[in-house]
């Protein structure tokens, strides 16, 4: 296993290499004027500007000349300066990753806790009324465009009830707690701030709910699927046999068997969430990377693609081997090579 | 052990509980004035930065020599005390008032040379302002005198926009800022703006984080009246529907994006909306250089297509009725648009217009930013166009783009027809004959003959120019009124929506005002 592991981590900086050029080059073909985000539009028209900022950047160099710069860059760990924040992609990551990791971690706790106990609940009580209510909850989670459920909840509960806050990570009234982690929750416990993490939790609540709703759907409707066939297999017949109660059976021998396909479905939709929260990050003005990401491609801001593109790469990698892990060590019979 | 952990459990969850059911955060006495708007910074550097959220920022952080009063038409002291003008307009004089930078350090004359030098000779996005600037001088501690190679009675407009800003020249290079005639290249010091500040104004930048929050502080030290606030926070909220959430949560002081659709549903009794007239307009242009459209896009076709247009109908379909028509490409309101009558559809006239032309199974493209600009959703102004266009057998197909793919497909003039917006960056009609006049070598001139500048050029407008920019008052005012009227004739841009801007606010939030050069002018607001 251990050495399984070691030879997936090292090919990871090989991979990120090549999805690295491939970023590069695909941005670079793609039609569009990059100077977008470096020259207002009403400025286009100097040359003297245009020429001067494409000389600051390096536009005016020819394609493999910025390629060979941007992979030697790469290599000593600068993803480059952001066209449209002026900033280094490295610092502008390293700020906006830990807001989306918080709000997906949270996200994915509060969707597989909800998509766990429905789908497990509705396979225990299938075609009950139940059953259809935890379908039909889950069912809209997932149907329902995030930036309609999102405002919706978010007027219901922020502005006509007040009983959670507005949009952000806090409220913009309040400093941020001193940088340790980035997850505003755990640097206000580290700091000793407990109104601190209890505002960062509830500005946290809601997108994370709407977040976590989204992803309940596909949960329920695989635990509860896995489960109604695990129900029905010799394993749980013999269980039942033996004297099993019901409950034993639903819980020690179909659920860790329904817990294997989830595997799979988490994994992928993490490392998804981490470059696709889009809407929710734009809907509770949530600065992540999600909402950095459509900017740096809507603008053609090539160093952001670059960098959001490894970012997202190497979630990926993570996820997919963490997966796999997870799966030899929920199924003794998978063993990993 | 098992109990302890529960009642460690449930002890998370009442903390969650609690945290869930926490009340907002209420407005109500802060000593802090939230913002809650989209922002567009491009950079926090007075000399490189160019946006509308620049354009409030400088002004509170940097001063200018002269401002704009609220009249939206006075210049009047800032820094500068006191000014004279020589008889042609090329040479200004400024006489300083004693004021301090944030770090207590004097403004001095050397400070205004300095940051008017780097505005200039740094190439960046604002550097057209100081265009025809031949020398700046500290002429001693508290004097300094501008030269430029022509007559322009707009300079001390053009001073008074928010990137003419003073800047503490010692801090600023001490930080990697040049002035010199190649600061294009040397100056290094755009990472150091994005995170502090160098100005005289009642606020200094605290913190930037971009796409999230830009912090100020109150300058404790300020020569002048102490700040209103101790801190201002502009918090990005994307759209007008969360901004007016925000507001009426109390989470925000003030919502700058908000339409007047949004601004009516708005239910809350302590947050005031106010709409006023903007200097802002959207239009579409005419682009007879783009490829093979040269004997199609002539002057008399222009015209006919300026009168297919449905402008009234315009306003109701784009902003409901809340906004303006406007005549030439100068907005209402600024010198010499007094005399300037919008034009009217005229279908009857646009076909037989365009049948005289020979322009009949007229098909044509419009290629335009794919966006929302103002509150003027640019596919709902289109397509309005494209109905109007087919009431006179013209065929339009709308080509909504990225931007990047926009200005990309409008250099290469691969449609005839493209649709864009303005904002004042100061008070003064010279900006519009600089940018959008006929005339050769400016940008719309370039931008609509591509390289065939005959398909353009109107020769009487760079005459009328140079005489403006050579009077002032009432005579400035008759001349630009005639370079209204003559791009109107050019028929290349035609202004469909000047929109009215929402002021909302907090019921207990004063001094809320639109400047035409400052935006919002933060100094002057502050809680009843």
């Amino acid at each position: 296993m251990l050495a399984y592991v070691l030879r997936r981590l090292i090919s990871i900086p090989f991979l990120l290499l090549g999805v690295a050029s491939v970023s590069f080059l695909l941005s670079q073909m793609t039609k569009g004027d990059p100077l977008a985000a470096l020259v207002p539009e009403r400025m286009m028209s100097n040359p003297e500007i245009v020429e001067t900022v494409k000389a600051q950047w390096g536009l005016d160099q020819p394609l493999p000349i910025r390629y060979l710069r941007y992979l030697g860059n790469l290599v000593q760990g600068d993803l480059g300066t952001s066209f449209a924040t002026r900033r280094p992609v490295a610092t502008d990551i390293a700020e906006r990753l830990p807001a989306t990791l918080e709000l997906v971690i949270a996200a994915m706790i509060i969707g597989t806790a909800m998509g766990l106990t429905l789908g497990l609940l509705s396979a225990r009580f299938r075609g009950s009324a139940f059953d259809s209510i935890a379908r039909i909850f889950a069912l809209i989670g997932s149907s329902l465009p995030i930036f309609w459920s999102g405002l919706i909840l978010l007027y219901v509960l922020s502005v006509r009830l007040a009983i959670v806050p507005g949009t952000g990570r806090l409220p913009p009234r309040i400093a941020p707690p001193p940088h340790h982690t980035g997850f505003y929750t755990v640097d206000a416990l580290i700091a000793g701030d407990l109104s601190l993490f209890v505002q960062a939790l509830t500005h946290l609540a809601l997108p994370a709910f709407v977040l976590g709703w989204a992803v309940t759907g596909i949960i329920t409707r695989l635990v509860r699927s896995s489960i109604v066939e695990g129900l029905s297999l010799d394993y749980a017949r013999t269980a039942r046999a033996k004297g099993a109660p019901e409950r034993v059976v639903l819980v020690r021998h179909a659920l860790p068997n329904a817990l294997i396909p989830l595997l799979t479905i988490l994994g992928f939709t993490f490392a998804y969430l981490i470059t696709g929260a889009v809407l929710t990050e734009a809907i509770f003005s949530w600065p992540g990377i999600g909402s950095y990401a459509v900017r740096a491609a809507g603008a053609l801001d090539y160093p952001a693609i670059g960098g959001v593109t490894i970012v997202g790469s190497v979630a990926f990698l993570l996820a997919n081997l963490l997966t796999d892990i997870a799966y030899a060590w929920a199924n003794p019979r998978i063993k990993v090579h | 052990m098992m109990q302890r952990k529960f009642k460690h459990g449930l002890t998370v969850i009442a903390l969650a509980g609690t945290a869930l059911f926490a009340p907002p955060a209420q407005a109500q006495g802060s000593d802090t004035l939230v913002i809650a708007r989209s922002m567009d910074v491009n950079s926090l550097d007075p000399a490189r930065a160019f946006c509308d959220t620049c354009q409030f920022y400088l002004t509170a952080v940097y001063e200018t020599l002269v401002t704009l009063s609220a009249d939206n038409e006075t210049l009047v002291p800032n820094l500068a005390e006191s000014w004279e003008v020589n008889a042609d307009f090329t040479e200004f004089t400024f006489h300083l008032k004693d004021a301090t930078f944030a770090d207590g350090s004097p403004v001095e004359a050397s400070d205004v040379v300095w940051s008017i030098l780097r505005l200039k000779n740094l190439k960046g996005s604002p550097s057209f302002l100081m265009d025809g600037l031949v020398s700046a001088e500290a002429t001693d501690a508290k004097t300094v005198v501008f030269k430029l190679d022509a007559p322009s009675s707009e300079f001390l407009n053009k001073i008074s926009a928010s990137y003419a800003g003073v800047v503490n020249a010692e801090l600023a290079e001490a930080n990697g800022a040049t002035a010199g005639d190649d600061a294009a290249e040397t100056d290094k010091a755009e990472p150091w703006f994005l995170a502090n500040s160098a100005g005289s104004g009642p606020y200094k930048l605290a913190s930037y984080a971009p796409d999230a929050e830009l912090r100020m502080a109150g300058n404790t030290d300020y020569y002048g009246d102490a700040p209103k606030f101790s801190e201002i926070v502009v918090t990005q909220i994307q759209d007008a529907v969360s901004q007016a959430q925000a507001l009426e949560t109390g989470q925000a002081d003030i919502a700058m994006q908000i339409d007047p659709d949004t601004a009516r549903s708005i239910r809350s009794q302590d947050v005031v909306t106010e709409i006023v007239p903007s200097y802002n307009f959207v239009y579409i242009g005419f682009i007879p250089g783009a490829k093979g459209m040269a004997d199609v896009i002539t002057p008399e076709v222009r015209q006919a297509l300026a009168l297919a247009i449905d402008y009234d109908g315009m306003l109701d379909f784009t902003v409901g009725g809340n906004g303006k028509k406007q005549a030439a490409p100068i907005p209402n309101g600024f010198p010499g648009t007094a005399g300037l009558i919008p034009r009217e559809q005229d279908v009857a006239k646009a076909k037989e217009m365009l049948e005289a032309a020979g322009a009949t199974n007229l098909k044509l493209v419009a290629g335009y930013p794919n966006d929302n600009v103002y509150g003027v959703d640019f596919n709902i102004m289109m397509q309005k166009v494209q109905q109007d266009f087919a009431a006179v057998g013209v065929e339009l197909e709308l080509k909504p783009l990225t931007w990047a793919v926009w200005r990309d497909e409008l250099g290469s003039g691969e449609w005839p027809i493209t649709a864009i917006y303005y904002a004042p960056d100061y008070y003064g009609s010279a900006q519009y004959v600089q940018y959008f006049g006929m005339i050769e070598g400016f940008p719309w001139a370039g931008r609509a003959g591509l390289g065939h500048p005959e398909l353009v050029v109107n020769p009487a407008e760079a005459g009328l120019y140079q005489q403006a920019l050579a009077s002032s008052g009432e005579d400035a005012e008759m001349l630009y009124t005639q370079l209204g009227e003559e791009m109107m004739k050019d028929a290349i841009i035609l202004p469909l929506v000047s929109p009215n801007l929402v002021l909302a606010y907090r019921s207990d939030i004063e001094g809320v005002r639109y400047s035409a050069c400052c935006n919002l002018p933060l100094a002057e607001i502050s809680r009843k």
